[in-house]
Parts: structure tokens; sequence; C-alpha cells
């Protein structure tokens, strides 16, 4: 089994990566595809870029839900090319936490059933926490509302708590306020940054643009 | 695991797992029938005569109109008995001997009278009689005597009169319950004795007594009569040796074979049992398909769920389960009913096979529990590996 399953991961370093539908571009400036970038846990990052230059695409590939790249992802030293299934299954429930741009939440369910979907695989965190971040983020109304019947900012915020309720080292946020006011965006950066800090965790947040107001260690330029 | 279930049952298909489930019962309860079935009744034909080996074999000479008219009797005399004795394939030779007196018998039931009739006992010398010596013996003067009945007797009696009587039906296990009286009368003495059925045999069509008591009883009561054997009881080394048949051809001998009969009746059973069950196999791979298909078309109904579960950290183990234990506890739900059918099924026609056959063992519904078993796991470790499968494709993204 994986060496790292039992500790924590510490580094997520991207070598010489580069999505194979870029392949045939040679206008490319990244600080990211075809570079070497590091990612170190305890440390916020925030990677930037226009819409197309495959910023969920990166986010693919930490979590390993895509290999179409050449290149190499190591978590720790580790290709990620060598994880088994259980491998992967054990990232994504311990050390990568992932809020996608999609948010990929089941709508035929409601929101706190969304969170618990998750929270019963984890059990990381108390029923009391969970409402507690509902109502900081101002949809604490909304707990047993079917998915489906909530608009998108709604939704980002559901997204967002069901990324905290897991342990990890790193949590990955795609694009997390595309639809939020400025307000709810300055709570959910709150709540993301004291979890991560509790956890001592990294954190990556990409952004087409607006992004949540944090003071960034280091920005890269997809 | 209950939000997961929550989520994947959508789509859940009712008409079709009602679908599946009936095609499937219908596969699997023919499949379990014809295979309990077959094991139920073969016995009636396979089963040994216990009281006579298998390769003994009886032989009497061809009666044909010439021997009518011409008054030549069918016994065998002396001199043929030796050259058959001669035989390079004869291991041994016995004679049928008759009585030579008259006999009176009663035989009852309980107590209700069932035949009475004058008849006649043969006996064969000991050694072809596959019973315990302690219970085939005949002292002289005692006036208790074991008797081999013919099965036909039986099968009469258990068909026709109990179930017109009301009496109980006899089974090998029952036969303590024949009173069997025995008047004998000759050379100016009379005597009676008891007989003691000790069992039914299906390859002799006589009734045996043994060989001490039909010696001194001949001697007995009619001490100056004397009959050449019409029937011999011989053993051969192989009795598919094709010398045995020739030379019987060419002496103009009859072998009394029901053996060949039994074979035939079991070869047409195996093969008819063989036909059902294949038909309730492929209805059970169309059943199992439709399965399959439903199973499919929900995961690739769900597939957007299924894979989002499996990103939020759940492994295709855990998503795959909640399909496996649907298809797993139709399986069972199918099996189960199938047993229960059956059972009623089997009630009903044993009763008949009973009847017909009282000696028969009542056997157990085990060769049915054990195929289906068997049938179950074979069909769920396939539903199992599927899911699996087609969860694995999702994984890699490939649906």
């Amino acid at each position: 089994m994986l060496n790292f399953l039992d500790n924590t991961v510490e580094t997520i370093q991207f070598d010489n990566v580069l999505p194979q539908v870029f392949a045939q571009r040679d206008d490319l400036e990244s600080q990211i595809w075809k570079q070497d970038a590091v990612f170190k846990k305890g440390h916020l990052y925030l990677v930037e870029a226009d819409s197309g230059k495959g910023k969920s695409t990166f986010c693919s590939y930490v979590v390993g839900y895509r290999h179409d790249y050449t290149g190499h992802v190591y978590f720790d030293g580790r290709d990620t090319a060598t994880f088994k299934v259980a491998d992967w299954v054990e990232a994504r429930q311990r050390h990568v936490s992932h809020l996608f741009q999609e948010l990929r939440l089941f709508p035929e369910l409601t929101a706190m059933e969304n969170i618990q979907i998750k929270n019963k695989l984890t059990g990381f965190k108390s029923e009391k926490q969970i409402k507690e971040w509902f109502d900081m983020l101002g949809i604490g109304d909304k707990l047993d509302a079917k998915i489906g019947r909530m608009s998108f900012g709604q939704q980002q915020r559901v997204a967002m708590i069901r990324a905290l309720v897991q342990p990890f080292d790193f949590i990955l946020a795609d694009e997390p306020i595309s639809h939020l006011d400025d307000n709810n965006s300055r709570i959910m950066g709150e709540i993301m940054m004291t979890e991560a800090k509790a956890q001592g965790a990294g954190v990556i947040v990409t952004s087409i643009g607006k992004h949540i107001d944090l003071n960034y260690e280091k920005t890269y330029w997809l | 695991m209950n939000l997961v279930w929550k989520l994947l049952r959508q789509h859940i298909s009712i008409p079709q797992f009602i679908g599946f489930f009936f095609a499937n019962l219908f596969g699997m309860l023919i499949v379990l029938l014809g295979y309990q079935f077959y094991r139920d009744v073969a016995p009636v034909f396979t089963s040994e005569d216990s009281f006579m080996k298998a390769d003994y074999i009886i032989v009497s000479k061809k009666i044909g109109t010439a021997n009518t008219i011409s008054g030549r009797d069918n016994s065998f005399e002396a001199s043929e008995i030796d050259d058959l004795e001669d035989q390079k394939f004869t291991t041994k030779v016995g004679k049928f001997t008759s009585t030579e007196y008259k006999v009176d018998a009663h035989m009852g039931v309980n107590g209700t009278n069932v035949l009475n009739s004058e008849l006649f006992f043969e006996s064969v010398p000991d050694e072809f009689v596959d019973v315990p010596l302690s219970q085939w013996k005949y002292t002289p003067g005692s006036h208790e005597v074991p008797i081999i009945l013919p099965r036909t007797y039986i099968t009469m009696y258990n068909f026709g009169f109990a179930q017109s009587h009301s009496l109980p039906k006899i089974s090998d296990g029952l036969v303590g319950m024949i009173n069997f009286d025995i008047f004998i009368q000759g050379n100016g003495h009379k005597a009676g004795f008891k007989g003691k059925v000790i069992g039914f045999s299906s390859r002799l069509n006589t009734i045996l007594v043994p060989q001490a008591f039909m010696d001194w009883s001949n001697n007995f009561f009619a001490p100056n009569d004397h009959s050449d054997p019409t029937r011999l009881i011989m053993e051969v080394g192989n009795p598919a040796d094709e010398n045995v048949t020739k030379y019987f051809d060419k002496k103009g001998y009859e072998v009394e074979d029901d053996k060949l009969d039994a074979e035939k009746t079991t070869y047409f059973l195996r093969m008819m049992v063989t036909m059902v069950m294949t038909v309730g196999l492929v209805i059970s791979i169309l059943s199992f398909y439709i399965l399959m298909l439903s199973i499919y078309l929900l995961v690739q109904k769900n597939s957007s769920k299924l894979e989002n579960l499996l990103l939020i950290g759940y492994s295709p183990r855990d998503v795959a389960k909640p399909y496996q234990l649907l298809t797993v506890g139709l399986n069972l739900g199918v099996l189960i009913i199938a047993w229960f059918i059956l059972y009623f099924v089997r009630m009903y026609y044993m009763d008949i096979v009973e009847t017909l056959f009282p000696d028969l063992d009542d056997g157990s519904m085990l060769p049915a529990l054990i195929m289906g078993v068997a049938l179950f796991l074979l069909v769920s470790i396939c539903n199992i590996i599927a899911v699996r499968r087609k969860i694995d494709r999702i994984w890699q993204r490939k649906e």
C-alpha cells in the first residue's frame, strides 16, 4: 500500500506537466505547464488564468480523475501515475479536498444530505459544526431544501461546506466565489482559511480574475 | 449507506425488475424441479434388487406354439444343466425348485384379509439369495417360513386394494404388517405354517421360500413326485459376453431381464429431464440478461451521480455495493420462492410416486437445495463482477 496513507502529503509537485491538448501549442507562457511548480502544505496559493487555460484541468490532475498529460505529478516525491484506485480513494478522502467548479452536488438530495453523504464517509465534522457553517454563510434556512431548487450561489456555499467535512493536507478551490457577493466571499474565505489553518493544510485557489481576498503567498499564472 | 442508496435507487425501473424476477423464478424453478424430480424418481429404475445380485440371470426355455402342441415341456433336463455348467462363461448355476403339492395361502394386512388363493412356491439355492442367513433359514418342523414376495404383488395391493379399503400402504419397512398363512396338504398330511415376509423382489416373479423348507416339504408332502426345473438361475463372469447370447440363442433359451427395460427408461427419463432443465437454464440465462440490461441501464442513467460519488472520495467498491446487494437480494428472493414452490410441487408428486413405489426412499430436497445454492452463487458472482466492472469503467471515465 501507499506509504503516505498514514502520514500527510507535504508537497504536491508539477514536474514538466503539459496537458495533451496543449501539446501542439508553442506560444505557451505558463508558470505551471512545462514548469516545475511546487505546492507546500500550510501555504496559500492562487492559480490565476483566463478561461480555457486549463484551471479545471489542473485540478483534475491533482485529484487524479484525468491523466491526459505528459510530465509528472508528485505527491511527496511519489509519482501519482503509479497510484492504484485505492490510493486515489485514500487521497480524496484524507489528503486532498476539492471544491469543484461545477460543484458536483446531488440535486435529488437536500443541502444537508449533500454534506452528510460525504461526512458519513469521513465522520469528520459534527452536525452542529455543519449547521454553524450554514448559518454563517446565510443559508441556515436551506438545510432541508433540495439542491435542485437552490441558486448557483447558494449551491456554491453548500459545495464549500462539503469540501470542508474531511481531513485534508491540501484544499483545492476551483473558482469558489464566481457567483457570490463580496460579503459572502469574505465569509467563505474566512471559513476556509480557519479550517485550513486548523488542519495545517495548504490552500490552492483558482480564479479567472475575481478571487477571494486573501493573503496569497504565491500566485501562479497558468 | 442510506444516503448513497437514496441517491442510487433513482431510475430503478420496478417493471423491469418484476420482469426479471418472474423470468428468473420460472427458469430457476424449472431447473430445480427437473433436477429434483430426476433425483427422486431415478432410484426407482436404478435401484438394485436387494435380494438378488444384479449380475444373476434367470434362464428359461422359450415357450412357442410348437412346444404347446407337441406337448414337449419346457423343463431343463439334467444333461442340459450339465452342459450349461460346462460353459466357460458360467460361474455357477442353480435350479428353481417348485412345490409338488398344493398350497393354500391367505394374505392379510393388519388383520384384513386381502388374498386367498391356491398357489405354489419356488426356491433357489441359498447362495443365490442375498439375505443374511439368520433370516433366510428353515428348520424342518418349524411353523415359521421366511418368504420373499414379488414386488408386483405389493404394487397391486397398494394401488388397487389399500386405497379402496383405507388400509395402510406397505413399504419395505412395514413388511411386518403382512400376515401370510399357509396351508399345505399332501401325502396324507395337513399342516399350517406362518409365512414371514422378509421383503420384496422385483427380479423374481415368484414366491420364494428357503431351499431347506422346499426340500423338507416336498419330501414330506409329496415324496413320490418329482419334476424337472423350468427355470435356472446362473451367475456369469461377464453378462455382456456375446458367447452367452450366442449359446442361449442356439439352445432356444430365454433370459428374464427387466434390467434392460429399466436402463432404457432411465435413459429416456434422463433425456427428458435434461431437455426440461435446458429450457429452464435458457430461461434463467435470458432472465440474467434482463437483469444485467436493467442494471446497466440504471448505472448509465445514474452515471453522473456515480462519478460524483467517486470524486468526493467513495471507492468503487462502496459505490458498486448497493447495486450488487440489489441483484444478490433479488436472486436470493427468487431462490427462496423457488424452493418454497418446489417444496409443495414435490409433496404433490412424491405422493403419487410413493404410492407407485412404496419402498422408495423418501429422499430429501437436498439435490434442489444444493443445485439452487450453486445456481444462486454462479449468477450472483456474475452479477457482482459485472456491476463492479461497470463502476470501474466509470472510474476510468470511459462511460
